[in-house]
């Protein structure tokens, strides 16, 4: 039974902020929730954690709504990164812990693991306000799992890392897969969705326009793309010649060419050798998430910035 | 509305650790303590203070007189304040005026009177003195002074030198209210009346300060929650009105802490009251003394009562106020309303209980049992005997309903304001945001 999201739907005042979300992520799956800034990727998070209600639509985990969900059952890295600032790390992490019922020495003895995997043993007595924003957002993390949720919701758990602690992160994650996890997080960052990702789901403006298993999601605007390596003309001037042919990235070993159908990527093969080049790569691809995400959003992903909303959101837990 | 008491615990749990190590909750504290325990012996400390003011002055007659001076002196200004204590000169007859000079100049006495006769036979006085002629043993002398000279004048008249002693006590003076004492009614108390307007000042002035402090500290870990932006972490594990509890609950045990930990020396030094007035004021004086008037245990239960009710209505209005705001600095200008009425509240009531406002005029009365005016106004009523039990307990329960209206508006503004950054938010948005129907 999966995370059935259901028309999920949510005005701010004058913003349509979510118009009709639906789509479901499988257990055991790690899923990209991708989307440009402001289209609505925080607020369906909080939507999903029962932080914000939806003015319509449904969510449901193995069949209960998520509403009647126990708390335990998502963790939530969220996009606003904070700790208390004059606590020890240990003793907040045990705090955040307890609060999802699992037992202060438990907890202590599971902080103490994590950190030692994360390589900062050290940290456990450190107050927050002494550690680097990317070690914080490594206590977080922390903070995130340790009452053991059966889904993982992180709102841009990679961005501020240096590459060594997103390759640990990355390890955790799929730790995490192992351990039989499902793990749902936005990322601006599409080489680590390909990367990661089983399934992704991208949306723009408060609408679904793409989703499904990744390797589907990337194929599914049908085109194609070639590398082409010739020696000596790096200009390829008469590909201008060809009809659905676009130089995406001219570079100095290769060139890569967006092919849309009908045309078939192997014409540019025939077409090379008839105009004499000496091929020395040719190679049919899909088209990366990120070109497929630019097609679909029409901008260039970029880090979100901090926004406002429009109106004072209600919970619906008071 | 599901509630889970543990998660409101363990909020209060982290709220109370974290604050009670911070430097300022320690130093503030010890004052507190020290503030208590003075505060309960403050009325053994002012007849300490008379105690052992005794002034040395010597007499010296000049002319010749028909009666004792000193003997009239100690029947009239030398009259002891309390029963069994002592008067505020110990008088003494000085036989050589220039040795009587040099030894207030060598602070020996406090001052040499000098009695003599002018021309037309009235007694004329010198008042030998360090102290200039408006300080208190000069005017004290002065009116010695003219209680020899009417002495004088009446036995020179022809007045019974055997009566002249009986001139000195004091006519028979009873202070009674406008409606005749029904037969078998307790006659007034008016023994805590020296006490009770200080105590209740005390009190009233503590009690003020504690709910402003405290409630501080909520709004203030609400916004540090929220500008910190750990609130949307600790939002996944619990409920907005589990975390309001929690950290009304976590500061108010705090509050209670600091309370108890100032009582119990304040409540051991009331009952060591009397042995401690034995050892200081000697053994006889403390058994023919009334009992101070300080704090009694009735009044600190009220306090408690008020504290703890006053509190907890102030602070789910402070965290309300806390969630509005997105930074730290803004937090005076939102908790502003409410600091403004605990003020009015306050400087009523200490008003009332010094006298300057009459603490049974028809509106002290009726804000008495308003809640958010009414800790400090009934603290005050109750401290000074205007107000009893059954008025103590009315307003106690017009306070446990303000509170569990406040809470219910509170935990609506607290949970709409918790996750809304940026913008200050209106009136129109906050009504909507605490009355909208929930989904």
């Amino acid at each position: 039974m999966s995370l059935q999201i259901t028309d999920l739907r949510k005005r701010f005042g004058e913003t349509q902020a979510l118009d009709g979300i639906s789509f479901a992520v499988e257990p055991g799956q790690v899923f990209g929730f991708l989307g440009a800034n402001g289209a609505g990727k925080t607020t369906t998070m909080r939507i999903v954690l029962d932080i914000l209600h939806a003015d319509s639509g449904s969510v449901t985990w193995q069949g209960r709504p998520s509403t009647d969900l126990p708390r335990r059952t998502f963790g939530y890295l969220p996009e606003e990164r904070g700790l208390y600032p004059r606590m020890q790390v240990l003793e907040q992490l045990v705090f955040f812990a307890g609060l999802y019922g699992v037992p202060r020495k438990t907890a202590a003895a599971d902080v103490r693991g994590w950190l030692t995997r994360f390589r900062v043993p050290e940290y456990a007595d450190r107050r927050a306000e002494e550690l680097s924003k990317g070690n914080q957002q490594k206590i977080q993390f922390i903070a995130a799992v340790l009452h053991d949720p059966d889904v993982l919701i992180m709102d841009e758990p990679f961005s501020g890392l240096d590459p060594v602690n997103v390759a640990l992160l990355k390890a955790a994650f799929l730790e995490m897969r192992e351990r039989g996890k499902t793990l749902i997080f936005s990322t601006h960052q599409m080489e680590t969705v390909e990367e990661l990702c089983d399934a992704v789901a991208i949306i723009d403006a408060g609408r679904l326009v793409a989703n499904g298993p990744t390797a589907d999601v990337k194929r599914s605007s049908g085109k194609r793309v070639v590398r082409l390596g010739v020696a000596g003309d790096p200009e390829l001037a008469w590909l201008a010649e060809l009809d659905g042919v676009r130089v995406g990235r001219s570079g100095r070993d290769y060139s890569e060419i967006e092919v849309v159908p009908p045309r078939d990527p192997e014409t540019i093969l025939h077409a090379a050798i008839e105009h004499g080049e000496r091929v020395t790569l040719f190679e049919i691809a899909d088209p990366s998430l990120e070109q497929v995400f630019v097609d679909l959003v029409g901008r260039h992903a970029a880090p979100d910035e901090e926004r406002t909303l429009a109106h004072l959101p209600v919970s619906g837990r008071a | 509305m599901h509630i889970r008491l543990a998660n409101v615990l363990t909020i209060a749990r982290r709220e109370y650790l974290v604050r009670a190590r911070t430097r300022s909750f320690k130093v503030a504290t010890v004052f507190l303590v020290v503030a208590a325990v003075l505060v309960t012996l403050a009325p053994l400390a002012v007849r300490r203070l008379d105690h052992g003011s005794t002034a040395k002055v010597g007499i010296h007659a000049s002319a010749t007189l028909s009666f004792d001076p000193i003997a009239r002196l100690d029947t009239t200004i030398n009259l002891p304040a309390t029963p069994g204590g002592t008067g505020p000169f110990t008088f003494s007859t000085v036989s050589d005026l220039a040795a009587g000079r040099t030894a207030v100049d060598k602070g020996d006495l406090s001052a040499v009177v000098d009695i003599a006769r002018d021309p037309a036979g009235d007694l004329a006085f010198t008042i030998i003195s360090k102290d200039g002629p408006t300080l208190r043993i000069p005017t004290l002398l002065r009116q010695g002074s003219s209680v020899l000279a009417t002495t004088d004048r009446l036995l020179r008249g022809g007045y019974p030198a055997d009566q002249i002693d009986s001139l000195g006590i004091p006519p028979s003076v009873s202070v009674v209210g406008p409606t005749p004492p029904t037969p078998g009614e307790q006659p007034k108390d008016f023994a805590g009346e020296l006490g009770g307007p200080l105590t209740a000042q005390a009190l009233v002035i503590f009690l003020f300060m504690a709910i402003i402090l405290y409630g501080q500290w909520v709004a203030m870990s609400v916004a540090e929650e929220k500008s910190g932006r750990v609130m949307e972490i600790v939002l996944n594990a619990a409920s907005p009105f589990e975390l309001l509890a929690g950290k009304v609950v976590g500061v108010g045990s705090l509050g209670l802490t600091q309370y108890v930990a100032a009582i119990i020396p304040a409540a051991i030094a009331l009952m060591l009251q009397d042995r401690i007035a034995a050892f200081i004021l000697g053994e006889a004086a403390a058994s023919a003394a009334p009992a101070a008037s300080g704090l009694t245990p009735s009044l600190l239960i009220a306090f408690a009562v008020l504290f703890v009710l006053g509190f907890l209505l102030y602070a789910v209005l402070y965290a309300a106020a806390g969630s509005l705001v997105s930074r730290m600095e803004d937090i005076n200008s939102v908790v502003a309303p409410m600091t403004l009425v605990g003020m009015a509240g306050y400087f009523i009531a200490v008003y009332t209980s010094s006298g300057l406002i009459p603490g049974d005029a028809a509106w002290v009365v009726v804000l008495s049992y308003v809640p958010f005016v009414s800790p400090y106004l009934m603290l005050s009523r109750f401290a000074t005997g205007l107000a009893g039990p059954l008025d103590l307990a009315l307003a106690s329960v017009l306070l446990v309903v303000a509170i569990v209206i406040c809470l219910w508006v509170a935990a609506r503004i607290y949970a709409a304001g918790v996750l809304t950054y940026g913008q200050k938010p209106s009136a129109r948005s906050l009504f909507t945001a605490a009355f909208a129907r929930r989904g």
